[in-house]
């Protein structure tokens, strides 16, 4: 799951970039900055599926 | 939009945002209720609006300031530990997290579409009585299930990821004019067996965000020439809102300790019953 979490990351900020640009996807800014949102949680992801399991 | 319109409507605002009693609809039908000529297209309207709506959501932030700063500290501790411990504070900032992002997406994709069909008085008036209907609904369906069952209630954080999702989803319903944020969460929180007042903190703690990043959003509208108009109104008018949304939490939150939604729920079914008669047969044009 973690090479999912880090391309899913990378593919919302390109999305976000898409969308502020205006350059393939139709110019928004609220869209952008969602896809900012999802990408950084996915990064948080991926920070979860990388951290050592819990010590008991 | 005269002055004491305007501040008629921070209030209508400031109390309609958290009792669950739908804002966006109580903003369509009481102006052509009492006939008032508010262009609620105009870009100094929309200025006035975030003005409330800023004001709306630094009154929850101010009440649950405390909860605030233990769930940024929860969720930074669990961000940097790699973790998800069971310290309530964490969970309950990703629960926050589960229940704001299909809220962020369904918002951001269906909220201007949605606003252009239905923000009208006949649709209002059949949402604001389904709204009610649903909360009693919702209210006797939880009677039910725990007159079969002993009462037992999960606390907030004990909820899954799932469930938040699902609560959040529910409360993206609100989108449609008329039916109310607090309410469709409230109602959602009682299907995942929260107790009332468990099920109000956790819709008002959801809110918090969705209405803050809303306004932010639009921020810029407040510094458009056309918001130079309505200055004053939208300075004492936030102001009022976010007093206005201070007493209403700290009621409801009292209120929902020994209450339920019963109340609220009567008054959608009865102004929204009303308001669609007086609508439909065009005794209020």
């Amino acid at each position: 799951m973690k090479p999912l979490a880090l391309v899913l990351a990378v593919v919302f900020f390109v999305v976000a970039i898409l969308y502020w640009t205006g350059i393939v996807l139709p110019h928004h800014v609220k869209h952008g900055i969602l896809a900012v949102v999802l990408g950084l949680l996915c990064l948080v992801w991926f920070r979860f599926q990388s951290a050592s399991p819990a010590t008991r | 939009m005269t002055f004491v319109q305007a501040m008629l409507l921070a209030v209508l605002q400031g109390v309609s945002e958290l009792f669950p009693i739908s804002s966006l609809g109580h903003t369509v039908l009481v102006p052509a209720l009492l006939h008032w000529h508010v262009d609620e297209g105009a870009e100094s309207f929309l200025a006035f609006v975030v003005a409330l709506h800023l004001g709306t959501a630094l009154a929850l932030l101010v009440f649950y300031r405390n909860d605030w700063i233990a769930i940024v500290r929860g969720l930074v501790r669990s961000i940097a530990r790699g973790r998800i411990e069971k310290d309530p504070d964490e969970r309950t900032a990703w629960l926050l997290v589960a229940g704001t992002i299909p809220v962020g997406i369904l918002g951001v994709i269906f909220q201007t579409p949605v606003k252009a069909l239905f923000a009208s008085p006949i649709p209002v008036s059949i949402f604001l009585f389904l709204n009610g209907f649903v909360m009693l609904l919702g209210e006797w369906l939880r009677r039910r299930q725990h007159a079969r069952d002993a009462d037992t209630y999960r606390r907030l954080p004990d909820l899954a990821a799932k469930d938040g999702v699902l609560i959040g989803v529910v409360q993206s319903l609100a989108l449609l004019p008329g039916i109310s944020r607090s309410g469709s969460a409230i109602v959602a929180g009682l299907f995942r067996d929260l107790h009332h007042d468990d099920a109000a903190r956790y819709s008002f703690l959801l809110a918090t965000p969705v209405i803050l990043a809303a306004s932010i959003l639009e921020l810029p509208t407040l510094l458009e020439p056309s918001a130079h108009d309505v200055l004053v109104q939208s300075v004492v008018g936030g102001l009022l809102a976010a007093v206005t949304a201070y007493a209403s939490v700290a009621f409801l939150t009292r209120w929902f300790r020994h209450n339920d939604l019963a109340p609220f729920a009567w008054y959608c079914v009865a102004a929204g019953a009303i308001s669609f008669v007086l609508f439909a047969t065009k005794v209020i044009a």
